[in-house]
């Protein structure tokens, strides 16, 4: 039914300036950096960090604004800008949801541009890195400000776009363009299902607003709401790396650490968690929807931490500790557990940003090394790093009082609540996969900084088969030229870190305490709140199990790393590992070999066949037979040119002969 | 015989006869002075037709005709002349089957 009449508006409506501010400010330092970056030369990163850290303060000066709710059920704050057609009326829109988000991108956001100010030092793109930063920023502000679903769109695309020129920034490295190219086209599979799910509701309610599609959202009919939940869901999943969808995030690795914190740890991945959570409207009346998105994440927080026990790289590693920790997010907002998942974002982006940044203290000292098996014994030569990891890896792995196991713990517990049957299997899903977190996370800090430094170790009796792909050699480290940084680059990477440890170790606890927690009031009018299940486990005993698995995990990695006769003979036990790898782990499911029979294969198949049969035969030889028919059509006409005049005049006189015999039988003949 | 009171029909086929000289002329001959002239001998089969039938129907209108024929002919013969020339000075020849250049 056509509702244009009624118009539904999310937030209370007024004159925000700034919040116009905070979605701009970013989109302006990108254009500095973008048209005057020869002139700037070093200032770009300090001008880059500004403009996103006056973004943030905007952000603060919101969080009023952005939390108030009015007696008509309006929350958060509206500014109209602009209207197209009835229906497509586009504005800004910030309630604690987005207010959360907008946080955690400006927020971390400003200190992971600090920190690039060290990282990327020395880097002759440097003005062109903050441009690409600052307009990420700007492009994922426009996805979580906009209170519309075309607008969510273009940010939705915007983010892939940066996402694209970030991994491929250092666009010489041909892995890196690969690695782009194949992250730009994965995520706009998500973007093309957001379209359809656009088309299907503006179908229903002839509106693009959030608040008119959430208002009509029991008038859709089941078929309808689930196809629309399912696209949004494939949107979700692309940008979220949910299976089968992953592939692309661990190859986004190519690009540089600060990028890896920021969008594919941060902030950009987790915008498929926020689309769930922005529709949470849609999704509680749909629990086949529920479940089917549940189950997904449930299943990729489980593949992703197995196939986090099988990697090598350090960063690579961290991606798919990403994604299995956003498997966790998307399992609990997509189950209902909203609080939870969100709540899980909210950790995760401080945790893993810092275990992103400290990753990138230790790529950076060992001149570009990525490979853990060439680190060890890192503690005493980077004992700043061995905090900032440390921190992160008992935050990540749930230990209790540490900010992941919080929110962890929230979503585990919410598998239990939530549901008209509760989810058991999720919870069990849950629970193991937290053991295998905290598994394959000690076991990266064991390696990096446990034993003796490995640096020097011929690769190949490390069980490195392809030492250029690995890293430099060693033997090249000597005469690598140093890279002349400045004397204060490294505290620009120290000091953010730094900033992020009591936020790591601490923000859990404004979790504590169920629905009286902080937490639970900031989103008391955010999302719907059914009547919960009473599960015969509780809160508390949950915890418990979480940690009783976490500690087997933790003890399983000491065993096999970190004793003292395991850190003796490490050599021999990593190349021993490396080699009896199964190659299903090596081949990480071989989802990207189903994707590529499923999906790439047959598109050559169709392309050869249009290329080579259908368009030469088919099409050209049709423009071919038009070109002979016309050939020989000519060839006849013009062989009565003989440009002998005497020719022509017999021409002309034997037409005029016919002329006349015609005109005299046709009067009878002569008299 | 009384010019006056010879038939019509002679002035006829006195006509054709020229006329079709002419034709025979433009057709067979190669020379495109011959040819011009042929033309000539056709409009005047003509001209003689009309100059005929005005004196037998005692209308001026065929003399005028006349008048205006041999005003094309000589404008005609002064072109035709005039491309004969450019012919003759870029070919070395007036041959008319030797300039095909229009041949398609």
């Amino acid at each position: 039914m056509p509702v244009t009449m009624l118009h539904h508006v999310m937030g209370v409506d007024g004159y925000y300036p700034t919040l116009i501010a905070l979605w701009l400010l970013p989109l302006a330092g990108a254009i500095v950096n973008w048209a005057f970056g020869p002139q700037l030369k070093r200032t770009a990163g300090p001008l880059g960090s500004a403009a996103i850290g006056a973004s943030f303060v905007a952000t603060l000066l919101l969080w009023g604004a952005a939390t108030q709710h009015s007696a008509d059920g309006a929350l958060g704050a509206h500014q109209a800008l602009f209207n197209w057609i009835p229906g497509w009326d586009f504005g800004l829109l910030i309630d604690p949801l987005a207010l959360l988000w907008a946080l955690i991108i400006t927020g971390v956001g400003f200190l992971i541009h600090v920190y690039s100010i060290g990282y990327m030092d020395g880097d002759n793109a440097f003005a062109r890195f903050f441009a690409y930063m600052n307009f990420f920023v700007f492009a994922m502000l426009t996805l979580v400000l906009s209170d519309n679903f075309v607008g969510l769109l273009v940010g939705w695309g915007l983010v892939g776009l940066a996402s694209y020129f970030l991994i491929g920034f250092w666009f010489f490295k041909p892995t890196a363009v690969a690695a782009a190219r194949k992250a730009f086209v994965l995520n706009v599979v998500g973007d093309v299902g957001i379209m359809f799910a656009i088309f299907a509701i503006f179908t229903a309610v002839h509106s693009i607003t959030f608040g008119d599609a959430f208002a009509f959202a029991g008038s859709y009919g089941t078929p309808l709401l689930f196809v629309i939940c399912l696209c949004l869901f494939i949107g979700a999943a692309a940008k979220s790396a949910q299976i089968p969808l992953h592939t692309w995030l661990p190859d986004a690795m190519e690009g540089p650490t600060p990028v890896s914190a920021l969008i594919h740890a941060a902030t950009m991945v987790t915008a498929g968690v926020y689309l769930i959570a922005r529709c949470a409207p849609l999704w509680s009346q749909n629990p086949d929807a529920q479940l089917l998105v549940g189950t997904i994440g449930g299943l990729t927080a489980l593949i992703g931490a197995i196939l986090g026990c099988a990697q090598w790289d350090i960063k690579r590693i961290l991606a798919y500790s990403t994604m299995s920790q956003i498997g966790y997010m998307i399992m609990g907002v997509g189950v209902g557990a909203y609080e939870g998942g969100v709540a899980h974002f909210f950790t995760h982006a401080f945790f893993k940003a810092q275990l992103f940044l400290g990753s990138g203290i230790i790529i950076h000292a060992l001149h570009d090394e990525q490979d853990v098996r060439r680190m060890g014994g890192l503690l005493k030569k980077l004992p700043f790093a061995a905090w900032a990891m440390g921190t992160g890896v008992l935050a990540i792995a749930g230990i209790p009082g540490f900010s992941g196991f919080f929110s962890k713990d929230q979503v585990i517990y919410g598998m239990l609540t939530h549901g008209p049957h509760s989810h058991p299997w999720l919870y069990v899903l849950g629970i193991v996969t937290a053991g295998i977190t905290a598994y394959y996370m000690c076991r990266l800090f064991f390696v990096t900084f446990f034993g003796a430094y490995r640096g020097d170790v011929d690769p190949s009796s490390l069980g490195i088969r392809h030492p250029e792909l690995a890293g430099t050699p060693p033997s090249d480290h000597e005469k690598e030229p140093e890279v002349e940084h400045s004397p204060n680059a490294q505290w620009f990477m120290i000091v953010p870190v730094a900033i992020l440890i009591p936020f790591t170790v601490l923000i859990g606890w404004i979790m504590f305490g169920g629905e009286n927690s902080p937490w639970a009031h900031f989103f008391e009018q955010q999302f719907p709140h059914p009547a919960l299940n009473v599960p015969a486990i509780s809160e508390g005993l949950t915890g418990l199990i979480t940690f009783a698995v976490v500690l087997v995990g933790i003890g399983i990695a000491y065993m096999r790393y970190a004793t003292a006769s395991a850190q003796s003979n490490a050599v021999e036990r990593l190349r021993s590992e490396s080699i009896h790898m199964p190659a299903i782990l090596t081949h990480a499911f071989g989802f990207d070999y189903a994707l590529d029979w499923l999906f790439v294969k047959p598109a050559e198949f169709l392309g050869r066949f249009f290329g080579r049969w259908l368009d030469p035969h088919v099409l050209d030889g049709a423009v071919r037979e038009t070109v002979i028919s016309a050939q020989w059509l000519g060839a006849l006409t013009r062989s009565f040119q003989t440009g002998l005049v005497r020719a022509y005049a017999f021409i002309l006189v034997f037409g005029a002969a016919c002329f006349i015999v015609y005109y005299a039988l046709a009067a009878g003949g002569f008299h | 015989m009384n010019p006056m009171t010879v038939p019509v029909a002679n002035y006829i086929a006195l006509s054709a006869v020229i006329f079709f000289i002419g034709v025979a002329g433009v057709v067979v001959r190669r020379n495109p002075l011959i040819m011009l002239m042929s033309i000539e001998l056709m409009f005047n089969a003509a001209n003689l037709l009309f100059a005929a039938f005005a004196r037998a129907w005692w209308h001026n209108a065929g003399h005028i005709f006349v008048f205006l024929v041999i005003t094309v002919a000589a404008a005609e013969a002064a072109i035709g002349l005039a491309i004969v020339v450019t012919v003759f000075r870029s070919a070395k020849n007036v041959d008319v089957d030797d300039v095909a250049l229009m041949k398609g």
